[in-house]
């Protein structure tokens, strides 16, 4: 694996970062919920103590304190906001719930629902009764069959009043009264402040009926009466009858009370012991609304990050009630708190309830809902801002790690290749390392390449002057050795002693021609440095010496291929031509009689390239970069002359004097070896 | 008559089986030898009396160019004695050159003695030549270029020039047949010496270079590369 690649996985720690962030928001959350919980739970018992003391201003009916019971005819009386039309429907109403089914009694099915506002209490009759029946224009109450809809009130001043609805024609209607003359026969009187509107469906009728607070105090009785099924049965309905039909109306007041308790986000209700509401103010709904407005990115990590709601227990709204185990405890006497979800995107919401105590006995309660939305509009502010920075400094931080091992990986490239390329194909060692200027780990390992290497480039000269220093110490001793042979043989020998001094000669001989070879380099340096450059035509200089070496070597065929004009370059024509002996020298050894030598001269952009190629063994490749140092010899020679590779060497050393560069190879077809000297033109 | 004085060779050679050698060869070929380990020990002896030859190592003792010195003090007490350099053949071959310190040859060590004799009697009879004058000598004409070889003295145009004694034989055996391709091998037979291909290139240089002081076209001697060289007209 790559640097770069280890280095971004290290890295991609930094990803810790956002998640170390989304997990400090989600604490904060937990802490902010926490707070807010108390809060509301502080406020909430404040609120109902306020309220306890004042109990006239929360419970109308400070006495009644049976509990409420639909079964038994007890009517709930929803808050409306607006004075509805009295039109038979009950759309304006804004109250979602339907109407709730009435006892059954053995009359029609009947439903209702019972909604006040601050001067007239709305009843709204749905009936089931397909057929109608007029009432006849002069009716007598004893006789006539028709529908109608009898209401019982119980007026503020503790008596009853006893009311009838019925119509010639649907439509909008009066109520009428009636009472048990002294006779004993019923009497009825028409009762214009019982408004009402009858409409005819198919399946019944719906009245919509208006009376004035005024008229009612807290208990009601209604009962719709089929003409045909039901004979007129005309009675005034018993007190009996209210037992149980109270009404449950939101305290006169108490919204606007409650109203200077709560903020905007808060919702306060006052609940009775069964969890009717009594009355409530404020919303919660303000802040939802803000927070569907969150941007889509919010969305994104919140549905990952936040804390999760979904365990929490759905309350469905409902109108006329509160329900939960807060409120229960509550009513228990408990303050409570729970969270729960509601609304259509279920977010949490935070209610709280404390019971109202008056006098030792708790008389309801209160309930505080708050949004937690806001809490998440503050978490997802700071989240927000949290995770971009993060995010950002995750992304630089990944971009620095990813730059710098960019960065580390090219330079370590850089030295690598540049440890490669150290000792090049001629056997010069380049001392200069990249990196080594730079103070860090890199620097120094590229110094201690710089050390290797001129280590290596001395221990290498040092070899390379070898051979000249040897040569040059053991001339003198076999000089003695000459010249005393030559001594002797100028004294006389006898035949036989004459033979052991030419044997000793020729040892002596040979022992000359070496080291005459091991100094051959050093004396090709000297001659070099010396040498001056003129304008040579290396084509008329390359026909001249292959004519040469073609005479010299008859049982070679020796080709040259150069181009048909001049090659001028600037050298030291004794050099190249001393350069060519060599490489011919080289190419004729391992060249099988019979075989070929081609000499080939082309001219390129900057320079020329000759190359020398033979029919004889191809070079292993192991051997190549080695050819051109000084005395490597490993190819056996044919003939009995020392060789010490110091030919290649002074191809070299000439090469380079003339700026160019020494190369061996081999042939393509792999017949032969190839020998390529690259000399700058002018 | 009487029979002519022994000539006097001295050798300064700081070697002293070489220096034995080198006396014993000589004298066996009847020259009086006197021989000197240092330039001091040479120099008191010299100013006392001149030999007539001196053989002269470049490296003495401690001094590795000692002989430079004792050919140039030499030169200084006498303008006409011959002095032949011995070198350790490397590189000193073109220093001494280029110092021209009057030597009249350079050899190198791996001279056999046979051959130091030989071109010890060559400069005897260059001197001797040159001293007796008025006598016809054998000269070989190639245009401008004139050689005595009697005198061993080589003059182009009216102008003398100065060779040394391996340079003399090299334009010896070049002018001789001109137009003939010498090789390096043959160059050397006709000096009487063993040197180098790159030695013999430098002779060949500096040969090139003294008649080119004379005369600045002089391009007579030519080379034929991958062969040798050959005197053309």
């Amino acid at each position: 694996m790559r640097i770069r690649s280890q280095l971004l996985i290290v890295g991609l720690s930094t990803l810790a970062l956002p998640w170390a962030g989304c997990q400090y928001a989600r604490e904060l959350e937990i802490t902010l919920r926490g707070s807010q919980e108390q809060a509301l739970r502080a406020s909430a018992v404040t609120v109902a103590d306020a309220l306890a003391a004042e109990p006239q201003r929360v419970f109308r009916d400070a006495s009644d304190r049976a509990p409420f019971d639909p079964a038994r005819g007890d009517i709930y009386v929803f808050p409306l906001s607006r004075q509805p039309l009295l039109d038979g429907y009950r759309d304006d109403w804004s109250v979602p719930q339907e109407p709730l089914a009435m006892p059954d009694d053995g009359g029609p099915r009947t439903r209702l629902q019972a909604g006040a506002t601050e001067r007239y209490l709305f009843l709204y009759v749905e009936v089931e009764d397909p057929r109608f029946e007029p009432e006849p224009s002069a009716v007598q109450l004893s006789t006539d069959h028709f529908d109608r809809v009898e209401l019982l009130v119980q007026r503020p001043d503790g008596t009853l009043g006893s009311y009838f609805f019925a119509t010639d024609a649907p439509g909008l209607i009066e109520g009428q009264s009636f009472a048990v003359a002294d006779d004993g026969s019923l009497q009825a009187g028409l009762e214009p402040r019982l408004q009402a509107y009858w409409l005819q469906t198919k399946e019944g009728y719906h009245l919509e009926i208006r009376i004035p607070l005024s008229m009612v105090a807290s208990r009601l009785w209604i009962r719709p009466l089929d003409g045909l099924k039901n004979p007129p049965k005309w009675e005034l309905p018993a007190i009996e009858h209210l037992q149980a039909g109270r009404l449950f109306f939101a305290s006169e007041g108490l919204d606007e009370l409650l109203a200077t308790f709560v903020r905007d986000g808060t919702r306060a209700t006052v609940v009775d012991p069964n969890g009717l509401k009594f009355g409530s103010a404020g919303a919660f709904e303000s802040s939802t609304e803000a927070a569907h407005a969150r941007t889509l990115s919010q969305d994104w990590f919140r549905a990952r990050l936040e804390v999760d709601d979904s365990g929490l227990p759905l309350r469905a709204p409902s109108p006329d009630r509160l329900e939960g185990p807060e409120v229960d405890a509550a009513l228990g006497g408990q303050v409570a708190t729970a969270w729960l979800r509601t609304g259509r995107d279920q977010r949490p919401l935070l209610s709280v309830a404390a019971p109202i105590v008056v006098d030792g006995v708790t008389r309801g309660a209160l309930v505080l809902e708050q949004s937690g939305d806001q809490l998440l509009g503050l978490r997802d502010h700071a989240l927000t801002r949290l995770f971009y920075l993060t995010s950002l400094a995750t992304a630089i931080s990944l971009a620095f790690v990813f730059g710098f091992a960019s960065w580390i990986g090219v330079r370590i490239g850089r030295l690598q290749s540049a440890a490669d390329a150290a000792i090049g194909p001629d056997g010069r060692i380049a001392l200069q390392m990249p990196e080594a200027a730079r103070s860090d780990e890199l620097g120094s390992l590229a110094r201690s390449f710089e050390g290797l290497l001129a280590r290596l480039n001395e221990h290498t000269q040092y070899l390379r002057t070898l051979g000249g220093k040897l040569a040059h110490e053991l001339r003198t001793p076999l000089t003695i050795v000459r010249s005393s042979l030559d001594n002797l043989e100028s004294e006389g020998l006898r035949e036989d002693q004459r033979a052991f001094v030419q044997r000793a000669r020729d040892g002596s001989q040979r022992l000359g021609s070496i080291l005459s070879a091991l100094g051959a380099a050093a004396r090709v340096e000297e001659s070099i440095k010396q040498s001056e450059r003129v304008n040579v035509d290396l084509r008329e200089l390359l026909m001249s010496a292959v004519g040469g070496y073609q005479s010299a070597f008859p049982q070679i065929r020796i080709e040259l291929l150069a181009p048909p004009d001049v090659c001028f370059l600037q050298g030291a024509p004794d050099l190249i031509v001393q350069m060519l002996d060599k490489l011919v020298d080289n190419a004729v050894d391992y060249c099988p009689a019979g075989g070929a030598i081609l000499i080939e001269l082309r001219r390129d952009a900057a320079d020329y390239r000759l190359s020398i190629a033979n029919d004889g063994p191809p070079i292993p490749d192991a051997l190549l970069p080695r050819l051109f140092e000084s005395l490597f010899e490993h190819r056996s020679s044919p003939g009995d002359k020392p060789h010490f590779g110091l030919g290649l060497y002074i191809v070299r050393l000439i090469a380079e004097f003339h700026g160019g560069q020494s190369m061996a190879g081999n042939r393509p077809d792999a017949g032969g070896a190839l020998f390529t000297v690259i000399l700058p033109s002018i | 008559m009487i029979e002519p004085m022994k000539k006097q060779i001295a050798i300064v050679e700081d070697e002293p089986a070489l220096r034995e050698n080198y006396s014993a060869a000589l004298a066996r070929h009847g020259y009086l030898i006197k021989t000197y380990a240092n330039r001091d020990s040479a120099m008191q002896a010299f100013r006392l009396r001149l030999p007539d030859l001196a053989i002269i190592d470049i490296s003495l003792e401690d001094e590795a160019e000692g002989g430079f010195e004792l050919c140039r003090d030499l030169r200084a007490l006498s303008a006409e004695l011959p002095i032949v350099f011995l070198t350790a053949r490397d590189s000193e071959l073109d220093a001494v050159s280029g110092l021209r310190l009057g030597a009249d040859d350079f050899l190198t060590k791996d001279v056999s003695l046979p051959h130091l004799a030989a071109r010890v009697a060559a400069l005897f009879r260059r001197i001797d030549a040159l001293r007796a004058t008025g006598k016809a000598t054998e000269v070989l004409r190639r245009g401008a270029l004139a050689i005595d070889v009697e005198r061993m003295q080589t003059t182009w145009g009216a102008t003398p020039v100065v060779l040394s004694l391996t340079e003399f034989w090299i334009v010896h055996a070049l002018a001789r047949s001109p137009g003939h391709v010498k090789n390096r091998q043959q160059l050397m037979d006709a000096a009487s010496v063993v040197l180098d291909d790159e030695t013999i290139t430098s002779h060949i240089k500096r040969v090139r270079r003294k008649f080119q002081a004379v005369d600045a076209g002089f391009d007579a001697i030519q080379t034929v590369y991958g062969m040798g060289y050959r005197w053309v007209e």
